[in-house]
């Protein structure tokens, strides 16, 4: 009987998943879901092994100020998105590196500032309203066919720069100067790794939202790294994290009427405790 | 041996904090197959001196010249091998298995995208083992003893086929055990297959045997070029401002 019972709730889902991904904003939802649940995660790993976490956060705030001007002015906010967050990571980079300032000092300066340069904009613009708060939260209605097409592209090419310079980044992580005593260009790939963390947190915001998608960012990794195995499982383990938690995320989202970004985060909230767990008892 | 080639020219090399002096008119050569150890008491600029060299940090004013070129002009980096005074003082969470941080050593060998070439492979495999950490490669880095990490990083430094090792304090908090072990390792290196060694230390004692030459810094420097012999406990004392003393090691039986 409970057998019978457990094959009719698959069967179900079953039907309810094929009827969602008839839609073609959840086909949408869900293509840009795992690239950017990619990017996040990959990208993830290089931004907490170098201990810069709350970076994804203040270029989330940063790409937040694109939206208003985008909204504002009446151009793609996305696209605005990606040039302010990527203009606001070589300032941090820029401060970091050249004026030895504390980096969270840095990343609490401009994630304030960017955040009331925004609300300033919004409201001036009087902007304030639906369309701003899914850039927010995020929202799988909103996702374009167009915003698809960016997200895959742009972040193809981010996710290739990535790829293309791994080894480098990593090297740069476990430690910087002897990175760069034995020839890599540090300064280099230390404005391409925050380039391209930009891209992808500006990209995200539609899906998962600017306030979460830091979330997205640095839980799946800090998750994988639990595990305590070498680079390309830790990287992989947090790849399967971030995408395992996006389609969760969006079909909940989809079943109960939930904001998508606030549900992608509390799937990979909920792996990040698991993992805690599980690898406490070892 | 026989020394020629100098690998490491430096002239009047001067290095200011805030006004305070750290290093005053340094000048010295390094030749291509020494040996040289280089002592002074905590805050005497050893490090300091090792981070010019390195070009990791800029002198106030002099000069210094690698392979015949100025360092802003030099290229070859992964000509030297650099094990910093935190070796062994590994994050105990970073993603990293023995193979992993000796892979790092062939980083700047590579082209982009390429993995590892068989030649790649050998010469890390050759690495960990002369280090013997051989049969550590799959274990995380963070759960090896203070000694085994000493290793692992020089095995790393080694994988880059460096013609210079540069080692700063990297025994600092590993048994003494352990650290004879890698001083026998670092003659061989330096006498087998002719490898320039730089190495900061407290314990001269026992590497005076090995050493051709002793650079004490103490803001200024002193070179001894018979250390074994003109080193005296006088100069130690001097040196270190307190009462100091050489104990030689008699690893070799004498």
């Amino acid at each position: 009987m409970a057998q019978m019972h457990i094959l009719f709730t698959i069967i179900s889902m079953d039907i309810k998943m094929s009827e969602m991904l008839q839609y073609s904003f959840m086909q949408n939802a869900f293509i840009a879901g795992v690239v950017i649940a990619i990017l996040a995660s990959v990208s993830g790993t290089f931004v907490v092994l170098r201990r810069y976490s709350m970076i994804s956060e203040t270029l989330a705030h940063s790409a937040l100020v694109g939206v208003a001007v985008g909204l504002v002015a009446g151009l793609n906010p996305l696209w605005v998105a990606v040039i302010v967050a990527l203009l606001s990571s070589w300032l941090i980079e820029y401060l970091r590196s050249s004026f030895a300032l504390y980096s969270d000092a840095v990343l609490a300066i401009l994630l304030s500032g960017s955040l009331a340069i925004a609300v300033i904009i919004v409201s001036l613009g009087g902007a304030f309203n639906n369309s701003l708060f899914s850039y927010l939260f995020g929202s799988i209605l909103s996702v374009s066919s167009g915003d698809v097409m960016m997200i895959v592209l742009v972040g193809g090419v981010a996710l290739a720069l990535l790829l293309m310079f791994s080894k480098e980044l990593y090297f740069i992580a476990y430690d910087e100067e002897v990175a760069q005593t034995s020839g890599i260009k540090v300064k280099a790939l230390n404005f391409l790794l925050v380039s391209v963390v930009a891209i992808i947190i500006a990209l995200s915001v539609r899906v998962v939202g600017s306030l979460l998608i830091g979330a997205l960012m640095v839980i799946p990794s800090v998750a994988a790294l639990q595990f305590k195995k070498g680079f390309k499982s830790t990287t992989l383990l947090a790849l399967f994290f971030a995408v395992v938690s996006v389609l969760f995320g969006i079909t909940l989202s989809y079943e109960f009427s939930l904001p998508s970004g606030a549900t992608i985060v509390l799937c990979v909230l909920f792996i990040f405790i698991i993992s805690l767990i599980l690898n406490n008892k070892k | 041996m026989k020394f020629h080639l100098p690998i490491f020219e430096v002239k009047n090399l001067n290095f200011n904090v805030a006004k305070e002096n750290i290093l005053n008119n340094i000048s010295f050569d390094i030749l291509q197959g020494e040996y040289i150890g280089i002592i002074g008491p905590n805050g005497g600029g050893k490090t300091t001196l090792i981070r010019m060299l390195l070009g990791l940090e800029k002198p106030t004013s002099g000069e210094i010249k690698i392979y015949g070129k100025r360092l802003k002009d030099f290229r070859r980096w992964d000509k030297i091998g650099y094990v910093p005074q935190r070796a062994s003082h590994v994050d105990s969470s970073f993603p990293a298995t023995v193979q992993d941080i000796v892979n790092m050593g062939r980083t700047s060998k590579r082209a982009i995208f390429s993995g590892m070439s068989e030649h790649d492979h050998e010469v890390v495999r050759d690495a960990m083992i002369k280090m013997d950490v051989l049969d550590l490669a799959q274990k995380i880095v963070g759960t090896l003893s203070g000694g085994q990490r000493q290793r692992v990083m020089c095995a790393r430094a080694l994988a880059s086929s460096p013609e210079i090792l540069i080692l700063d304090e990297p025994n600092t908090g590993v048994d003494t055990r352990s650290q004879n072990r890698f001083y026998a390792l670092l003659r061989s290196l330096n006498k087998e297959e002719g490898i320039t060694i730089v190495f900061i230390t407290h314990d001269v004692g026992v590497i005076v045997d090995d050493i051709a030459r002793l650079f004490t810094i103490n803001q200024k420097a002193t070179i001894c070029n018979n250390p074994k012999q003109t080193l005296s406990c006088e100069d130690m004392s001097t040196l270190y401002g307190t009462d100091a003393h050489l104990v030689h090691n008699h690893k070799h039986g004498h």
